[in-house]
């Protein structure tokens, strides 16, 4: 008899409680249903926690605004881990499907419809077929030159927009001449929900919100089907996959679209958004936001990406404007005081914010591979494995 | 201006804008090549060069920046070029031989996203920490005065020295590496390391001074692109990543690990560009990636690529 079953017999008792506690609780949580619900409450009340929630908002500094730009992140970097996290694909060409999707929605928008969910259509549809044409040619060669050539071709599509095609996209100036029309032919994105305004704001955070929950469901359906079974295989072992006979290219190929899509709806809601469409969204720093924001969430998760995203968000607009970095509660404070004068740690603090970032992120990929994300899931396991010992 | 001189005149501009391609390029090649290293971070040390031979060539005043408000309005040594020439290659083989040492070997046997990840993060760091120093503004890093000047050239006429040095200077470099990487025991480890580097090890070979010594002289030769290219552009902390993607451009249509592929390459977009910007400038940009794309699809491995590099 070894030591481990020695142990179990020892206390069979507590061993016997959790095995018939545990699995229930895993199920649960690994159901659509619960995670789908979750996500529709952190989202229902996330503006408010943010931005109007006593305490909590006035430590945060948030704004409503930001909420919603944070969601729309969210939505992109969730596509992008579906690729990177699930097919172990690393694509440095994402702005083009981003922005590609902005302008397309822009462009539908002052043509066409103003219609929201029709614009959102447009620039999905937009962003997936240029997925297509843009993964047809960079699949051709794997792993780093995937990176590069999405590169490439990511900054193909943005100097395409700068100069050749300016008199659609009006060049360096960005597109200006985007018309927004009401939700469903009733309800202006600019008004306050009726009832729940102090919950969620506007309409256009409920568009924004409900896409981000559609997302959600959608991806974590793709994940657990057979389809996104295979996409892990291929993450974990290409050849074997091959192999097996999965017309592995063609799986790849898809997962570049629906992850181009994912994209191109958080563009189109970009546009939404703001009412125009910057040229840089195209550039391809947007593209290292993308993977930053992932990578630093945590890839492999399902909201590792949302995570990072709000963090990234968060760090560039509200932490950034922080001129003195002090230790916490020192100085004039609203809630508690330690000590009158505040302790400086860094000074010109905003400055350095990106330097920071980097920083981190650099030493997340050599700590952390799994980001935050991961390491929350380790810490919650170690604290569950510890309470299970006693 | 005959049309023979105007044509002229617009391929000698072109060779001499892929001139810059090509020596950042080769770092990169062989870096790719021989380690399996993606080095995303090839980029900051072409910002590296261009900075420091800025400041050794030049008494620059700091227009901003944190070096400015610590007090330092004026900076740098005013040696002249030359000294510029031979001090960064040194001080940037250092600063390469660092990275492989701490950055690149750890990260053999991770998988080949993770180096991407990691040598992206440390270009934004490096770039990011310029930004601090010297501020995100253009600097001028003039022309030495012995260049600066317009000289008579035959057919073209009338024509920027300095283009016509930074011709020399890359073809001498160019030269000197294919000499060390041909005709050299190192060279030989190098070639055969970009063939088959698991047989390498296997013939007993200590792969770890070779391996040291490519990514030194790639990263050298990145920090000597960027004094001589300095001179031609505005210096600001951008230009690192803008020359990381032409110059990947360059390595994919040359054929990775190639010498020649990367003198090739660098040459075919130098002058793709030139002729663009002659006849169609609006497409000049784009066209470049238009001919990546036409390359790859018809021979992915590259113009001068082997076959079985290929991972």
């Amino acid at each position: 008899m070894d030591e481990g079953t020695e142990h179990a017999e020892e206390s069979g008792a507590v061993v016997e409680r959790t095995e018939r506690e545990f699995p229930s609780w895993e199920r649960i949580k690994e159901s659509e249903l619960f995670v789908i619900g979750v996500t529709t409450l952190v989202v229902a009340i996330f503006p408010w926690v943010f931005a109007d929630a006593p305490v909590i908002s006035g430590v945060l500094n948030g704004y409503r605004d930001l909420a919603t730009l944070m969601l729309i992140w969210g939505i992109f970097a969730m596509g992008f881990n579906l690729l990177l996290g699930y097919t172990g694909l690393l694509s440095f060409g994402h702005a083009a499907f981003w922005g590609g999707a902005a302008y397309a929605a822009g462009v539908f928008s002052s043509q066409v419809s103003s219609s929201p969910l029709l614009i959102i259509l447009a620039g999905t549809v937009f962003a997936a077929l240029l997925a297509w044409i843009l993964g047809f040619i960079s699949l051709r060669r794997g792993g780093i030159y995937f990176a590069i050539l999405t590169l490439a071709f990511g900054q193909m599509a943005y100097y395409l927009a700068l100069s050749p095609l300016s008199e659609i996209t009006n060049g360096e100036n960005g597109f200006t001449a985007v018309e927004i029309g009401p939700l469903l032919g009733t309800f202006d994105l600019r008004y306050p929900v009726p009832v729940l305004d102090g919950l969620l704001g506007t309409w256009k955070y409920v568009l924004v919100g409900v896409m981000t929950i559609l997302c959600v469901a959608a991806a974590y359906r793709i994940l657990l089907s057979p389809y996104g079974m295979v996409f892990r295989a291929i993450r974990e072992n290409e050849q074997r996959a091959e192999f097996v006979g999965l017309n592995v290219w063609r799986y790849k190929l898809m997962a570049f679209i629906i992850s181009g899509a994912f994209a191109g709806i958080a563009g189109s809601l970009f546009t939404i958004h703001g009412a125009y469409v910057p040229l840089q969204s195209l550039y391809w720093t947007a593209s290292g936001e993308v993977v930053i924001m992932a990578v630093l969430g945590g890839v492999g998760s399902l909201f590792g990406p949302l995570l990072g995203a709000g963090l990234y968000l968060y760090v560039e607009n509200i932490i950034s404007g922080v001129q003195k970095l002090t230790l916490p509660f020192t100085g004039p404070n609203e809630w508690i005081q330690l000590t009158s004068e505040p302790v400086v740690l860094i000074e010109g603090f905003g400055a350095y914010w990106h330097l920071i970032l980097g920083l981190v992120f650099v030493a997340v990929i050599v700590l952390f591979p799994r980001g935050i994300w991961g390491l929350l899931e380790d810490i919650v396991a170690r604290v569950r494995s510890t309470g299970g010992d006693r | 201006m005959s049309l023979v001189a105007e044509v002229t005149r617009v391929l000698v501009n072109g060779l001499q804008q892929g001139a810059i391609y090509v020596l950042v390029a080769i770092g990169l090649s062989i870096i790719l090549g021989t380690l399996k290293f993606v080095n995303f971070a090839h980029g900051a040390l072409y910002l590296i060069g261009t900075y420091a031979g800025m400041l050794i060539t030049l008494n620059v005043q700091l227009t901003g920046g944190k070096l400015m408000d610590w007090g330092y309005t004026e900076l740098g040594l005013g040696w002249g070029f030359l000294p510029a020439l031979i001090l960064v290659p040194i001080l940037v083989f250092g600063v390469g031989i660092v990275m492989e040492r701490f950055v690149a070997r750890p990260f053999y046997d991770r998988p080949d996203t993770d180096q991407i990840l990691l040598t992206f993060g440390l270009a934004i760091v490096i770039q990011e920490a310029f930004k601090i120093l010297f501020g995100g503004q253009s600097y001028n890093f003039a022309r030495p005065a012995w260049a600066s000047g317009p000289v008579a050239v035959p057919i073209i006429g009338s024509f920027p020295q300095w283009r016509l040095y930074v011709l020399g200077i890359t073809t001498a470099l160019v030269i000197g590496v294919y000499l060390l990487i041909e005709y050299t025991d190192f060279g030989l480890v190098v070639r055969a390391g970009t063939r088959d580097a698991e047989m390498v090890q296997l013939l007993g070979i200590k792969i770890t001074r070779p391996y040291l010594m490519v990514f030194g002289v790639g990263a050298a030769l990145a920090g000597v692109a960027g004094v001589v290219g300095g001179p031609l552009y505005a210096v600001n902390p951008n230009i690192g990543t803008e020359i990381l993607v032409p110059a990947f451009l360059v390595v994919v249509i040359g054929g990775v690990g190639s010498i020649t592929g990367a003198v090739l390459g660098g040459i075919l977009i130098g002058e793709v560009l030139a002729i663009l910007v002659a006849v169609a400038p609006q497409w000049s940009q784009v066209g470049i990636y238009v001919l990546a794309a036409i390359v790859l699809l018809t021979r992915p491995q590259g113009l001068l690529g082997d076959e079985e590099v290929v991972p």
